[in-house]
């Protein structure tokens, strides 16, 4: 069965909102990963 | 394998098939047999998505890369939350405007006939031969390590899983790899942790981390760029993971029918949106999790006696070799070092757990040398391997865990593990094998029959082409067993090979509005294509160097570059547009 579902991001007002905190995540990743390195290389 | 190995494989096994088959209940129609209704929850979408792109070779390979090469490879995946961002944007709404099943389908609503033709046929071809290879390459590993027969392990592999994908379509694959990623992910935490109990007393997780780090394999960024400039042909590094898998995700998350397939049976734009963006989450922390397991592994082996070569059936053959005593003297000279090496690592923690800088330089110089001398023995015995006599592949990173996993982990566990590399292959094949019968039905059956089929006549032949794609695949597996573990790197390749082309024609299709001559967006995609073959055979014959994951950029930018170009000249000599009928 088909459900109707609008199509307005969840916790967000924007979908734009979820976009950025993505990006940021992947940001912090690459942050946490160099901290990383540095401590344990 | 021990009896309670068997039953755990077997009940594991067992247990998804009839959980497939339960779930197989769907509407007689292609919407229902291909899109399971387009009614599914972002929740069963994400887990659709990872199971989808995660096959056997994730959870074999990658641990044995980070115990080989470290933990760098987790940068092949920095590119993946930006494409899954730039999805979320152009593609999803376009697909869910137009209600397509196939992502070929709106090109032709874009440009014409052929072009749509022209991607799902290199979609087909791409997907048809690597699912194959899919199909073989856990199969080898398998085979060679339990001594099973790789054709029944080839059927096996590729054959089981057709029950379930032909009976349920895209609603039973889905079903099956929640339940198959839930089975993955316990049994590699329980790995994870085994392993750290097994490490001797007084070496914790934190000290594991911290030796594995000395020796160089906890080094997960490396920008790309040395004295020398650019370094365009490392395979993994922060710029070749963020623009190469960019492009590489865009395109197998885009435009690659097997992922887009899975997001269409969501029920709503919001739902396909929430599960690419949930991906993009978890996608590096899981492939990190993953890689760490091969480190501790790494860590497990500096205290116990690990094989020199980890591929066993190829130590046979060198061991029936004229390298047989060099080979008996060097596996004893290897454990001599392993065992100096258990001499210096608990002094080298206390060293560092007293902040003893000196002592720790020390020790760390002496460990990197009794690691270089181990390093340079394995060197030896991959070059009597890829010798003419034993005429072998000298890569055996994929069977470094799953070799750790049969001679250390306790029994039952062995069991549920091995059943992970099955689960994990059927997740991806039956996915992969479900969207190449929805482009042979929807692109090829559909658009050039001029018979007009009832939709149960549709639902019913769909399932005859499933069929006829499991076995295809199972026959690739059959007919390219020779080629050895080598394979393994080549479904990647294969997949660069053709992503880039795929993907310049959708960035044209939905960035370049202007365009709207079919030919020129044609012929740039077969141009691109040649062009992409030429740059991979003149790397493969070592003209020059370049990493494989800059193919993809490569057919982006030539399908837009030649577009442009051929638009314009037809402009100019102002060429009739090819109308199609």
């Amino acid at each position: 069965m088909q459900e109707h579902d609008n199509d307005n991001a969840p916790l967000f007002k924007k979908w734009s909102y979820w976009y950025v905190l993505v990006i940021a995540f992947l940001v912090l990743l690459i942050i946490l990963f160099s901290l990383f390195t540095k401590k344990f290389a | 394998m021990n009896q309670l190995d068997w039953i755990v494989l077997i009940v594991t096994l067992s247990g998804i098939i009839a959980y497939g088959i339960y779930k197989s209940r769907t509407s007689h129609n292609l919407d229902g047999y291909f899109l399971s209704n387009r009614s599914l929850p972002w929740g069963l979408v994400l887990l659709s998505i990872m199971g989808t792109q995660a096959s056997a070779i994730t959870f074999l390979s990658a641990p044995g890369q980070a115990y080989t090469e470290g933990m760098g490879f987790v940068q092949y995946y920095f590119g993946l939350p930006i494409a899954m961002v730039v999805i979320c944007i152009f593609f999803v709404p376009v697909y869910k405007r137009l209600k397509v099943y196939t992502a070929y389908e709106y090109l032709e609503t874009r440009f014409d006939n052929k072009t749509r033709t022209l991607t799902s046929f290199l979609f087909l071809l791409q997907r048809g031969l690597s699912t194959g290879l899919s199909v073989l390459a856990p199969s080898i590993i398998l085979s060679s390590l339990l001594g099973w027969d790789i054709y029944w392990t080839n059927i096996f592999m590729g054959g089981l899983l057709i029950t379930y994908t032909i009976t349920g379509g895209a609603k039973a694959v889905a079903y099956t790899q929640q339940l198959q990623l839930i089975i993955i992910f316990t049994g590699m935490f329980l790995a994870a942790y085994m392993v750290i109990q097994m490490l001797p007393g007084g070496i914790g997780f934190i000290d594991a981390l911290k030796v594995s780090g000395k020796l160089g394999k906890l080094d997960v960024i490396s920008t790309g760029i040395t004295d020398k400039g650019v370094d365009w042909s490392g395979k993994y590094n922060l710029l070749t993971g963020i623009i190469g898998g960019f492009f590489l995700s865009l395109s197998y998350f885009g435009t690659d029918q097997s992922q887009v397939g899975r997001y269409l049976t969501a029920r709503s734009l919001k739902q396909s949106r929430m599960g690419l963006i949930m991906n993009g989450f978890v996608k590096i922390p899981m492939q990190f999790f993953i890689l760490l397991i091969g480190i501790l592994v790494f860590t497990f082996y500096q205290f116990n006696k690990a094989p020199v070569f980890f591929n066993a059936k190829l130590v046979k053959k060198i061991e029936n070799s004229s390298k047989r005593d060099s080979f008996y003297t060097l596996q004893e000279n290897y454990d001599a070092v392993t065992l100096q090496k258990q001499a210096v690592i608990p002094q080298l923690v206390t060293a560092m757990d007293a902040k003893d800088k000196p002592v720790v330089n020390e020790k760390t110089i002496e460990l990197r040398s009794l690691q270089n001398r181990a390093d340079s023995m394995r060197t030896k015995v991959k070059a009597w391997v890829s010798s003419k006599e034993i005429n072998g592949d000298s890569k055996d990173t994929d069977y470094i865990f799953l070799r750790f996993v049969v001679d250390h982990l306790p029994v039952g566990l062995v069991g549920l593990l091995i059943a992970i590399i099955f689960l994990a292959s059927w997740g991806s094949i039956a996915a992969a094998i479900n969207s190449l019968a929805s482009c042979t039905m929807v692109d090829f059956h559909r658009r050039f029959t001029k018979k007009n089929e009832t939709a149960e006549s549709e639902y019913r032949l769909s399932k005859w082409y499933t069929l006829g794609w499991g076995v295809f695949c199972i026959i690739v597996a059959m007919f390219t067993y020779d080629i050895g573990n080598s394979l393994i790197e080549a479904v990647n390749i294969l997949g660069s090979l053709f992503y880039g082309v795929i993907l310049g024609v959708f960035v044209v299709a939905l960035f370049m509005k202007r365009i709207k001559n079919g030919n020129a967006v044609f012929w740039a995609a077969v141009i691109a294509e040649l062009i992409v073959l030429t740059v991979y055979i003149l790397t493969k014959k070592g003209i020059f160097s370049m990493g494989f994951l800059w193919l993809n950029p490569i057919g982006v930018f030539g399908v837009i570059f030649f577009t442009l170009l051929l638009n314009q000249l037809w402009k100019k000599k102002k060429l009739p547009v090819v109308q199609e009928l």
